[in-house]
């Protein structure tokens, strides 16, 4: 288990390492000057000096990106080119609204997803199954901002009945939870889908097993054996999608997150990026990267420890 | 076989109780927000430096302006903008083209304990602003003249025309506490040294920035107690915020404002602040192909521009007839040496020999400038010029006609560009004179007339006179055969019928200037 442990995370330093050189290049890949990119066409040379100062960008390409990898080393990942802030201050106050929306997203979708597979694996073939099948693959198919859209359309604007925009009041915990409902509804629609029909395909894969017959056969009662026996089993591939699926949320929920206009890491990314923000950039996405390897890595563990099948093989 | 312990009288239950808890606390919030003096607006991102030296403009100067003194402000009469002293001052004269007086107003005081504005914090706040990023608004200042505890004398080192208005009422004229500044390091970036404004402001970093009651305040009460300005980067968003009744003013783009003009939704206006961009199609001079002030002529008859503002603007934009905005002096109504006239151009182009000419027209790379390059794509085909559109993105785009960044400008040919400008004609005309070759003016003409007036326009002060100066400095960039004028996109803003919007020609909104209707 330790060697596994330490070979996922060398591998884990090897991917981070790849994003920041990455990263490093984006600054220099992109046609024309970059103090001019991001100070605009009117900035005066004043301007541009100290920026190019700042960022260190009067330096040999070499030297910028040994300064780099040592600030980011020792978790400096800079200071915004306008309002001089540290960017690590800057993901600090925006990383807890997208984790807090990830989190709600993929819950419901976890609490809705999971039992409908399940259902849908013990009664195969009745209508349940088939409307959830069709439901899962509907959800699937419909992208998050094109939901988020609709959503924000018929109940932001044409019923009134939730918000529209923001995270909710600060310090107002029920006003927060008004204003996550239609994003996390918009992020999470198409995990429903794939977590039904992966809990179906597994559970139904599982409930043909010898040791369900054998528990069936000696008369346990069904809900027991499905969640107590069949669903424990059936899990372990859809914890590995729930651990992919959230990572990979953190940097996706960028549409509901501006069409929403609440903070949070992808519009974050988006906003530097549009204002040429390299240094938030850089940084937020690093932040990003770095927290989906983690989670990623935490659902392997999960299943190591749940799986001794797992566990043994390591 | 029994799942679960869920009845349908239990489902049907708390489904219904979950929507009531839905309906609940939503419908309570409106209510609220409609009934308090709040005012809910949008701004496009975080305020970054709030500083008038280094700040970016745009909504850093709608925050200054509830928060910092001002010595002048825009007014608006039908067709034309003029300034007026503000509150903040009970005597703002020119005694001559290089003086003026002033006296602040009795009893404004700074927050932070920082007593009385003086003269003396006038006299820091401009004197300091030569030596920052926008200088260029003070190059004509020479030294602001204390004469009392609050009165003073602004000398200017030669006369410039346009001082009170691009200048003392604009961004850059904002006065800061000397000793505040003082006590900060001499620059800030979010949070102000001390305030003197009906507001105090607070930002939450990508949520909002919330103008609050300034206690310390002793001027006019503005109409609205509070402004809550949400930061919604995207106006599609903001657009649909307030259609879900969750702003009372935003900015809108050029298709939402057609589509509101044909059907407002009810209980909403629009007000259009300024028209201060202008938009053109340029043709390098100096390249081989468009040499012969004949063919640069024949293009100018060849492209009709109403088809531009109907297929890429939705009839939202008004038409533009040289690089002097709506509202301003020199504003010209018509062509002097072009109309759109197809059979002229392909005349022009036989008497120039040229046939088969294909020509390359770059463009920034967003919807409505692709839109207008392909109706100009289509014009040109029709007289037998092929034009190759390249998009561009905004890096390259920028630096394509300036000399020191590369060799493109060498291969420039056609573009189409859009500078915005202030509400003095001064400005619009600054990038074509001939010292500008290869900075900004990319067409790379010069004219000793146009650098005369250029002049001219700057310290006069007879408004006639400077119109006069305008109309024909734009006649002569006509007359080169290298600018097509296209259009003045406006500044248009949708808003609650109960509330009267104030705001900038440029754009930026005054919230204490807002009234309720």
């Amino acid at each position: 288990m330790l060697l596994y442990l330490t070979k996922r995370l060398g591998l884990s330093v090897v991917v981070i390492c790849a994003v920041v050189l990455v990263l490093f290049s984006l600054l220099h890949l992109i046609p024309g000057d970059p103090a001019t990119i991001a100070l605009g066409p009117r900035a005066t040379p004043e301007a541009i000096t100290r920026y190019a100062a700042k960022m260190h960008l009067d330096e040999p390409i070499w030297r910028q990106f040994l300064i780099y990898i040592g600030n980011v080393v020792i978790g400096d990942l800079g200071v915004d080119v306008f309002s001089d802030r540290l960017v690590t201050r800057i993901i600090g106050e925006r990383i807890g609204f997208t984790l807090t929306l990830v989190a709600a997203g993929m819950g419901w979708a976890m609490l809705l997803g999971i039992p409908l597979g399940c259902l849908a694996a013990v009664q195969p073939n009745t209508w349940l199954d088939r409307i959830t099948g069709v439901l899962s693959v509907g959800t699937i198919a419909v992208p998050s901002f094109l939901v988020s859209i609709w959503a924000l359309l018929i109940f932001a604007v044409q019923l009134r009945w939730l918000p529209a925009i923001g995270a909710g009041e600060p310090g107002d915990l029920a006003d927060q939870a008004v204003h996550l409902i239609l994003p996390a509804f918009a992020i999470g629609l198409s995990w429903v889908g794939y977590l039904a029909r992966m809990v179906r395909a597994s559970m139904l894969e599982v409930m043909g097993e010898t040791y369900i017959r054998a528990a069936r056969a000696f008369g346990l009662a069904p809900r027991r054996v499905i969640f107590g026996y069949a669903l424990r089993v059936a899990i372990l591939p859809t914890i590995t999608l729930i651990g992919m699926g959230f990572g990979g949320l953190i940097s996706s929920t960028v549409f509901a997150e501006i069409i929403f206009a609440r903070p949070g890491i992808g519009k974050l990314i988006f906003d530097s990026v549009m204002a040429r923000n390299f240094p938030v950039v850089q940084g937020a996405v690093l932040v990003a990267t770095a927290l989906y390897i983690a989670i990623v890595l935490l659902s392997d563990l999960l299943i190591a420890r749940l799986d001794p099948r797992v566990r043994e093989s390591l | 076989m029994t799942y679960s312990g869920l009845t349908r009288r239990g489902f049907l239950a708390s489904t219904a109780a979950v929507g009531a808890l839905g309906l609940l606390p939503y419908n309570t919030r409106i209510a609220k927000a409609a009934a308090g003096g709040t005012l809910r607006l949008r701004f496009d991102g975080d305020n970054d430096v709030l500083d008038p030296g280094y700040m970016t403009g745009g909504i850093e100067i709608e925050t200054q302006k509830q928060c910092l003194p001002f010595l002048a402000q825009y007014t608006r009469s039908e067709d034309s903008f003029g300034w007026e002293p503000t509150y903040f001052v009970t005597r703002l004269e020119q005694r001559d083209p290089t003086h003026i007086d002033f006296e602040l107003a009795d009893g404004l005081v700074w927050t932070n304990g920082y007593g009385p504005v003086k003269a003396s914090d006038v006299k820091y706040s401009y004197e300091r602003m030569k030596g920052t990023d926008w200088s260029g608004y003070f190059d004509a200042l020479d030294h602001v003249e204390v004469t009392g505890d609050r009165s003073g004398t602004i000398v200017l080192d030669k006369p410039f025309a346009p001082f009170i208005m691009i200048t003392l009422c604009h961004g850059p004229g904002a006065v800061l506490s000397e000793q505040a500044m003082k006590d900060a390091g001499g620059k800030f970036t979010t949070e102000f040294p001390a305030i003197c404004g009906p507001y105090l402001y607070e930002q939450t970093p990508g949520q909002r920035a919330m103008f609050t009651p300034n206690p310390d305040w002793s001027g006019p009460k503005p109409a609205f107690d509070t402004v809550q300005a949400n930061i919604i980067t995207e106006v599609k968003a903001a657009e649909l915020a307030f259609e879900a009744g969750e702003l009372d003013c935003t900015e809108v783009g050029a298709d939402t404002l057609a589509r509101y003009t044909k059907k407002m939704p009810e209980g909403a206006g629009i007000t259009v602040a300024g028209e201060l961009q202008y938009m053109w199609l340029g043709m390098n001079t100096e390249h081989p192909k468009l040499k012969d002030q004949k063919v640069r002529r024949a293009i100018q008859h060849a492209v009709d521009v109403d088809s531009i503002l109907v297929g890429a603007y939705s009839g939202t934009t008004a038409k533009s007839y040289g690089i002097i905005c709506p509202g301003l002096i020199g504003q010209r109504n018509r062509t002097k040496y072009y109309s759109y006239d197809p059979a002229k151009a392909r005349a022009l182009l036989d008497e120039a020999g040229v046939s088969g000419l294909s020509l390359t027209l770059r463009t920034l790379n967003n919807q409505e400038r692709m839109l207008a390059a392909q109706i100009v794509q289509a014009n040109l085909g029709a007289v037998g010029i092929s034009v190759k559109v390249l998009p561009l993105d905004s890096g390259p785009f920028w630096e394509m006609g300036q000399e020191k960044k590369g060799e493109t400008w060498k291969d420039l040919e056609l573009w189409l560009m859009r500078f915005g400008t202030t509400p003095d004609p001064y400005e619009a005309t600054q990038w074509f004179v001939s010292s500008q070759v290869g900075v900004w003016n990319w067409e790379r003409w010069t004219s000793e007339e146009f650098d005369r007036l250029y002049d001219e326009g700057i310290t006069e002060t007879d408004e006639a006179k400077r119109a006069a100066i305008y109309v024909r400095m734009q006649e002569i960039m006509e007359e080169t055969g290298a600018y097509v004028w296209i259009n003045h996109e406006p500044e248009a803003f949708v808003h609650s019928t109960d509330v009267v919007v104030n705001a900038a020609p440029s754009g930026e909104l005054n919230y204490r200037r807002f009234e309720k209707a």
